[in-house]
């Protein structure tokens, strides 16, 4: 097409203009996505989509009817966009057109008349072990393909794996923002007496147990590239900083400093780790060059100073600390300078968690009795109280910094919950077992 | 070094005799007042029990019938370190406790309620322990000795989400040993 137009001259400048008005409607989908975003009273506005069962291919690549395979991949699908809030499945009884004829060609009146703005044909695959997934996203409102078509390869154990990756695309088409659903959390399950270090998909599946014994585990943070794991374990009797490598199955303790060892944070770059340590009279925050293990020490006043937490460029580090009275949160550069409080609703603010897209904070504020989950710009402005219950702690956001998922205490139980950032959508993520979960921590996206 | 455990015994005596007297003598101001001025013998012996260690075990074991044993628990307000009037009282005792029985190690645990987060907990149980440990130095025992440990709010010590349990789950406790 493009070869015809580029012909002559003329030609050229109308190329331009397709050009401009292809680039102007690549600008005007995170319009749209904006439109979904917008919170009306009801809650997040939902785009409906129809999500059929994916298709069966046969060697020659002739679709069938879908299998189980089919079926379940688009169970998990829709799980997932539905989780999100900003997405609404259409109703499989009033479908039109069937999987098989779908994936021949989209009947987009079909689709129209359903109400379906958004529809996901795909077709199974597996042979030699492996599954293969493709998918393409279908525009009704318009009357397109929503991006290229896209194919998944896998093992078909890690299917749940294809099925959030799938998920991902048709979540990042349509609403513009980054992906989250192919990333785990790690946390901290506890049952009788006993606290350990687990890990699990963040939709609460494959629940993987890593450091099961009679100490107490704390605070899990994964590594950047979310190999690694830091948290705080009792295993010596003392709170101390330990390294999870997930891969390798191994941990190592890193640093005996006497006192508190505590809230370890991976810097953005990997290379360091910010911490609270006492070994110097009271809690204060330190860098630890995790190459030299040389110790910068940040802070230095008789208040407590602890829970830092990284900007997304590395710059900044926002922290609770008790030098006013009470604790409130305060930010400062990586080099100790320049540190401004930048909360001052609510009498009792901590646990503060910088948004990977870098424009908000998310803490813990208390006052009243009770302890909720808020979330402000760096320089404090525009703060937001998103829940309301009275022990909701450890906010941690997904890899794209939509969601938060936080503990929540309610009687003797501790759960986990997702709340998207604008304050709907609360959800709680089930963990199984009879288990109790807290101490998040959401990893970077898996590739 | 049968001198020496000679001497330590002698001193202990000394420690455990003066420790005798001490709750008998009132409040908890006059109580830690009267330690206090018998630090500097208190902390020699502590200081010297170490070399002699059998000798100390055999006259820890009498003085312990002689001086009712402390509790070895002292609580705090919400949000605070501070140590109360009746804290420092409770402490003065252990201090003394604790040179009489010539321990090893004291280990000071640091807790915290429910309320507020684990990380914060985490900081502040640390400076509840660092605070009582600090009276435990000023009233002779040897810092050296002392460890502190932060439990935050892992460990309560009453269940129950109410002013009554936080109350008690407030706390630094000593293990003495």
């Amino acid at each position: 097409m493009f070869d015809r137009w580029l012909a002559g001259k003329w030609r050229v400048v109308l190329a331009s203009l397709a050009l401009l008005v292809a680039l102007s409607s690549l600008a005007a989908s995170p319009a749209w996505a904006i439109q979904i975003d917008i919170t009306k009273e009801g809650g997040l506005q939902a785009l409906p989509i129809a999500l059929p069962d994916f298709v069966s291919l046969d060697p020659g690549g002739a679709p069938g009817l879908p299998g189980e395979m089919g079926r379940k991949l688009v169970e998990l699908v829709t799980a997932d966009l539905e989780g999100s809030g900003l997405f609404r499945a259409v109703p499989r009884a009033g479908h039109l057109q069937d999987p098989v004829s779908l994936w021949k060609g989209a009947s987009y009146k079909d689709w129209r008349l359903v109400g379906a703005e958004a529809v996901v044909s795909g077709a199974v695959r597996e042979a030699g072990g492996k599954l293969v997934v493709d998918f393409y996203l279908h525009n009704v409102y318009r009357g397109t393909l929503w991006g290229k078509g896209k194919r998944f390869t896998s093992s078909p154990a890690d299917w749940r794996f294809v099925a959030h990756r799938v998920a991902d695309e048709i979540y990042t088409r349509v609403t513009g923002e980054g992906p989250y659903f192919a990333s785990r959390v790690a946390f901290i399950a506890e049952k009788g007496k006993r606290k350990w270090l687990s890990l699990m998909d963040q939709d609460g599946a494959n629940r993987l147990d890593l450091q099961v014994g009679s100490a107490i585990a704390l605070t899990p943070r994964f590594s950047p590239d979310g190999g690694r794991l830091f948290y705080v374990s009792f295993e010596t009797g003392e709170p101390r900083i330990f390294r999870w490598d997930l891969y390798e199955g191994r941990k190592f303790q890193q640093g005996d400093y006497p006192g508190l060892n505590s809230t370890p944070a991976w810097s953005p770059d990997g290379r360091r780790m910010a911490v609270t340590l006492s070994k110097d009279g009271n809690a204060e925050i330190y860098i630890k060059d995790l190459f030299s293990q040389g110790l910068t020490r940040l802070t230095q006043n008789s208040a407590i100073d602890t829970s830092p937490t990284w900007s997304p460029d590395g710059r900044q580090i926002a922290f609770t600390s008790d030098r006013g009275g009470g604790p409130q949160i305060y930010v400062m550069g990586a080099d100790g300078q320049n540190v401004r409080r930048i909360t001052y609703e609510g009498k009792n603010n901590t646990a503060p968690a910088w948004s990977p897209s870098g424009d908000k904070v998310a803490f813990v504020m208390g006052g009243g009795g009770r302890f909720r989950i808020a979330v402000t710009d760096p320089e404090g402005a525009a703060v937001r109280v998103l829940t309301d219950s009275w022990m909701d702690e450890s906010p941690t956001w997904s890899p794209n910094g939509r969601v938060l998922i936080f503990s929540r205490q309610e009687g003797s139980h501790t759960r986990l919950y997702t709340i998207d950032h604008t304050g709907h959508n609360e959800r709680l993520v089930p963990v199984g077992d009879g288990i109790e979960a807290s101490d998040p921590s959401w990893s970077p996206l898996i590739r | 070094m049968k001198r020496t455990g000679i001497v330590t015994t002698l001193l202990f005596s000394l420690a455990v005799l003066s420790a005798c007297s001490s709750p008998q003598s009132g409040g908890p101001e006059a109580g830690a007042g009267g330690a206090g001025g018998k630090g500097g013998a208190g902390s020699g012996a502590a200081g010297m029990n170490r070399s002699g260690a059998d000798g100390s075990s055999l006259a820890g074991g009498g003085a312990g019938g002689a001086n009712a044993e402390p509790e070895h628990r002292v609580h705090f307000a919400f949000d605070s370190s501070a140590v109360t009037g009746e804290a420092q009282g409770v402490l003065a005792a252990n201090a003394r406790w604790i040179k009489a029985k010539g321990s090893s190690e004291v280990v000071v645990e640091g807790h915290c309620d429910e309320r507020g987060t684990r990380e914060y907990n985490l900081a502040l149980g640390q400076k509840r322990a660092d605070a009582a440990k600090e009276v435990l130095v000023s009233q002779g025992v040897d810092a050296s000795k002392i460890k502190t440990v932060s439990f935050g709010k892992e460990r309560a010590l009453v269940e129950g989400h109410d002013e009554f349990a936080w109350s008690k789950n407030r706390r630094a406790e000593l293990r003495i040993r």
